[in-house]
């Protein structure tokens, strides 16, 4: 917000020293964004946060300075004389939404000379107008003093000629569906219910809150005037400016909250001005519809508490100083506490707390210190970082990079590939990145994506993994969102599992992996997997088919993956324990075995674990060689090694020869494989 | 045998020892050579020895007087091949051995710099005592809203500032009632209403805002939100961990400042800034942990009090590692990956 240097003298002095004044007004809750010479003048523009509406007016920034400078802060008090005749002869009020606007007051004023205004108010408002934009033009005295009071209190009026009043009577309702409306702006806006018109007998002669009508505005041939002083409800008022995308100075402060005391202030302040400027004669008394300001409940500060929030002391005389000439009345006060009323125009000091922070930025953050004695404490790594450190150390290391992408993707990537769950994917109300709108329920989507961008910008080798959540619905209930890592390689099905092996054994996890066939579009038909661990679905693996690759764009092959983190976290072995190593040496046997083409390797492992004895410690596979000629269709042979050792005696090869005999006749009985020469 | 005969027999002898000696590329073939002249059964000069029986009387001493100096020629032949060997010197040279030719390739990946910068932030809160807390990403209003003192009214709860879940089935008169979490003080509260207080922790992880994506802002980002309570903290306690913090991660003294400014979940609430290379740099918001809070959780103000801080990682990464565009960090080019 703007305000301009020569203003505030009229409520403060103004004499201190421009960039320390900037500098003091940053480090006590008005951010000082900038600063711009307009004329003699000087523009300052100073953020006001959203809990400071009483700063969007000069009277509360120059209140500020006077607390900061301990100056005395001069505020006009106005009493504008009024004629014999009542105001509410001319007007009357009724408000049908009280929910919408809790009090509308009008004063009427008879006579008035529209015209140019003064001088010293143009320069006023030029300098905190013009700034922003550059084509900005007074209006008329009568409107620019509306604009002048809005600008120096924080309260937003609205200035009618009165003639254009039908039926002198004014109802404050909620707008009808539809409703038709030109604003001053000369747009024509299209109401709806939950809006808030001022209506005269004949239709809305303006939106509350937020902008009057074209037909009632003050111009060069108004004689009476009728000066709106309202509160009008914060949410309404913001959501019908968004709705009608039509913003303006009395909506933003209505948003924010307005001090219901300072309603009559402005009023006067106006009615004041406007007699001063552009004559005319004032009607008696305010016409006043709605609630009045309650009083406001006293507040306790208790002395002992300021230190124990801010961890310094704030001497007693420094306390009261503040607090008052922040506007807060004093009622009581000891050594112990002081108990305060809060200014009206301070809806945000309501508790003890918020008093203590009006302490602490006044009498200046930079007191608190920096090098307090701070207790240690425990912290400790939790089992999943742990594991999670692992999963990245393997990856990084096999040579795969990280990758991030966007949790929300578009409707098509979602359906295309939902291993994880087979129900509606989540949306959301507003879209996050071009038509992404939908929350990811696999990572690998967005994986294959990051290929095809690495594809475009012709980086050959594209190793990427991503340890992310994915979002799965469950109507009712609260959303699940699982941990994922997914990976994806240019290389085979055979390699990314070798990965996936490696990190099992890397977090030492006894769990067995194991396969079952799986149909996913996405995935080549044979060259993929469900995969499981001791029984539990832990993830998918496959080779990505040729239809993904189209639909993903993708010129050259991919492999891709994802497990489920909760699993390794749940067999990972984080403190390994050592075990006796045996002092005896391990003997070997290799066994080639002719098998169906059905026979798995699954099969084949278990049945050689099966019947091996306890001596076994190791079955490795070797190869596959498929000879139809000598072993006939359908018919492959397979090449194992299995080692074997026993803890109490160096095995001898007959004893091995023995246990090769077993495996055999278990695999010939079970499998019906036969053993090769 | 003639003299003669053998006089060049010996001659000979000692040009090929000597030679074959030199020839010698390591211990092992030197020992070869060794064995093949100097053997004690069958070397070379040992059958030589064995001919002298031959040699005609009178040529006798003259024979022997030879032998004995063809002997010692060769014995110090082979010491001094030895002695060459033992210091590593010499030796046949491999003309096709090139040593500036690049060595075996080796592809390591790297981790993604949001994730190193994160690693880091973990590191060094943990060494000042602060425990890593976990969250669901997706929040009821309960607590990103209502428990953090955000009322209905409050802007922060516009609709078109949050990203809510479309309920399926459910018309759009119905209040949405979870959407993607817009910081990850939520997992503070989920954290406080299950834990007694002391509390020090910190929550890190995607968040979401609804902002168009361009070189400086991004819907989706990562924040660090830090929280301590108990029965005696106060805000300078909380410059000072900011301190500690700033000057762990920055290397050297930093200084940190505050301005006011509002949160509804802080009170006080202020903008923390440190100082760093000659400028005071922003680094996140902070506050004292506002009463309504605490008591949401079922804390008590009287009993306890306490700070919070946040940050927003990839501000924090882009200034260290002189990033300028934040949708890099979600692109996955591996060039930009591998930089890091």
């Amino acid at each position: 917000m703007l305000v301009s240097k020569n203003w505030l003298t009229e409520y403060v002095s103004m004499d201190m020293e421009q960039q320390a004044l900037e500098d003091c007004l940053s480090m006590t809750g008005l951010n000082h964004e900038g600063t711009e010479p307009v004329g003699e003048d000087l523009a300052i523009d100073l953020e006001v946060t959203s809990n400071r509406p009483d700063c969007l007016g000069h009277i509360g920034v120059a209140r500020e300075i006077a607390v900061l400078y301990d100056q005395p802060l001069s505020i006009p008090n106005p009493q504008p004389a009024a004629n014999v005749s009542d105001a509410s002869d001319s007007i009357s009020v009724s408000i049908q939404s009280p929910e919408l606007c809790s009090r509308y007051t009008a004063r009427v004023i008879r006579g008035v000379k529209v015209g140019p205004s003064p001088e010293w108010l143009v320069r006023r408002l030029e300098t905190i107008f013009k700034p922003l934009n550059p084509q900005w033009e007074p209006v008329n005295n009568v409107v620019d003093i509306t604009n002048y009071v809005l600008m120096e209190c924080g309260q937003p009026l609205h200035a009618f000629d009165l003639a254009q009043i039908a039926g002198n009577a004014i109802t404050v309702r909620e707008a009808a569906a539809d409703e038709e409306f030109e604003a001053i702006d000369h747009h024509t806006y299209n109401l709806q219910p939950g809006m808030c018109v001022i209506t005269d007998e004949d239709g809305p002669v303006a939106i509350g809150g937020v902008m009057g009508g074209a037909q009632s505005e003050v111009t060069e041939s108004t004689v009476d005037v009728l000066i709106e002083s309202a509160v009008f409800d914060p949410l309404a008022t913001r959501s019908t400016s968004r709705a009608l995308n039509l913003f303006s100075p009395s909506s933003y402060r209505f948003e924010r909250g307005m001090d219901p005391e300072g309603v009559d202030w402005a009023s006067r302040r106006c009615c004041e001005l406007i007699l001063e400027i552009c004559g005319g004669t004032l009607e008696q008394g305010m016409v006043d519809a709605g609630e009045k300001a309650q009083a406001r409940s006293p507040v306790t500060l208790r002395l002992n508490q300021i230190v124990r929030i801010l961890g310094i002391s704030v001497e007693t005389d420094q306390v009261k100083r503040i607090l008052t000439e922040l506007g807060n009345e004093i009622v009581s006060a000891d050594e112990l506490q002081v108990e305060v009323v809060p200014p009206t125009w301070r809806r945000d000091l309501s508790r003890e707390i918020d008093l203590i922070e009006e302490i602490a930025r006044i009498y200046g953050y930079d007191e608190i210190p920096e090098d307090a004695k701070v207790p240690m404490a425990a912290s400790a790594k939790t089992d999943s970082d742990r594991v999670l450190e692992k999963v990245r150390s393997v990856l990084t290391g096999v040579g795969f990079d990280e990758a991030m992408s966007a949790s929300v993707v578009t409707e098509d990537w979602a359906s295309v590939y939902s291993p994880w769950s087979s129900a509606q994917p989540l949306r959301n109300h507003t879209p996050m990145l071009k038509g992404a709108d939908t929350l990811r329920p696999s990572l690998v989507p967005s994986l294959l994506e990051s290929r095809r961008i690495n594809q475009s910008l012709s980086n050959p080798v594209i190793e990427l993994f991503e340890t992310a959540r994915v979002y799965l619905n469950q109507g009712e209930a609260l959303p699940q969102e699982i941990r994922l890592v997914g990976v994806t390689t240019g290389q085979d099905y055979f390699y990314l599992k070798g990965v996936i092996s490696r990190l099992l054994t890397t977090l030492k996890i006894d769990a067995q992996l194991a396969v079952e066939s799986v149909e996913l579009d996405l995935l080549h038909p044979s060259r993929s997997a469900k995969l499981l661990l001791d029984g539990e679905l832990f993830g998918f693996l496959g080779e990505v088919s040729d239809a993904g690759l189209k639909q993903f764009g993708l010129r050259s092959a991919a492999t891709v993956a994802e497990i489920k983190l909760e699993l390794l976290e749940k067999h990972a072995s984080l403190i390994p324990q050592h075990s006796a190593i045996s002092t005896m040496p391990s003997i070997a046997r290799d066994m080639n075995i002719v098998v169906d083409e059905s026979v798995s390797w699954a099969q084949i492992e278990s049945v050689v674990a099966q019947s091996a004895g306890a001596e076994l410690q190791t079955v490795k596979y070797i190869e596959t060689y498929r000879d139809p000629k000598q072993d006939g269709e359908n018919r492959k042979r397979i090449l194992l090694n299995v080692t074997m050792r026993s803890d109490e005696r160096t095995m001898t090869g007959e004893e091995a020869d023995t246990i090769r005999e077993n495996v055999v006749a278990a695999i010939s009985e079970k499998l019906g494989g036969q053993l090769l020469g | 045998m003639a003299l003669q005969e053998f006089l060049q027999e010996l001659d000979q002898l000692v040009t090929e020892a000597k030679s074959s000696f030199s020839d010698a590329v390591d211990m092992d073939a030197l020992e070869a050579f060794r064995i093949e002249f100097l053997g004690a059964k069958n070397g070379r000069l040992k059958s030589a020895q064995k001919m002298m029986g031959g040699i005609e009387k009178p040529d006798k001493p003259e024979a022997g007087k030879t032998f004995n100096a063809t002997k010692q020629a060769i014995e110090l032949a082979f010491e001094e091949a030895s002695e060459r060997l033992a210091s590593g010197g010499g030796g046949a040279v491999d003309p096709t051995f090139d040593a500036s030719l690049p060595g075996s390739a080796f592809r390591i990946g790297r981790l993604h710099p949001i994730t190193q910068t994160i690693e880091e932030l973990k590191d060094i809160m943990g060494r000042l005592g602060f425990s890593v807390a976990d969250g669901p990403e997706i929040e009821d209003i309960r607590h990103n809203f209502e428990a953090l003192n955000i009322p209905n009214e409050h802007p922060a709860r516009d609709p078109l500032d949050n990203f809510y879940l479309a309920t399926a089935g459910l018309g759009d008169d119905v209040l949405p009632q979870w959407l993607m979490r817009s910081q990850t003080s939520t997992v503070q509260i989920r954290v406080m209403e299950t834990t007694p207080p002391p509390v020090r922790i910190i929550s890190l992880g995607r968040v979401y805002r609804p902002d168009t994506a361009d070189a400086t802002h991004y819907p989706m980002f990562h924040q660090m939100e830090g929280l301590w309570i108990d029965t005696n903290v106060t805000m300078s306690d909380l410059k000072t961990v900011l301190r500690l913090f700033a000057t762990s991660y920055l290397g050297g003294d930093v200084s940190i400042r505050f301005r006011p400014s509002f949160f509804p979940f802080t009170e006080p609430s202020v903008e923390a800034d440190y100082y760093w290379n000659g400028q005071w740099v922003e680094f996140g918001g902070a506050g004292m942990v506002d009463p309504n809070v605490l008591k949401e959780v079922g804390y008590d103000p009287e009993e306890v009090t306490g700070f919070a801080f946040g940050l927003g990682v990839e501000r924090l990464c882009m200034r260290r590692h002189g990033v300028t565009d934040i949708r890099e960090f979600y692109k996955n080019d591996v060039r930009f990956l591998e930089q890091f």
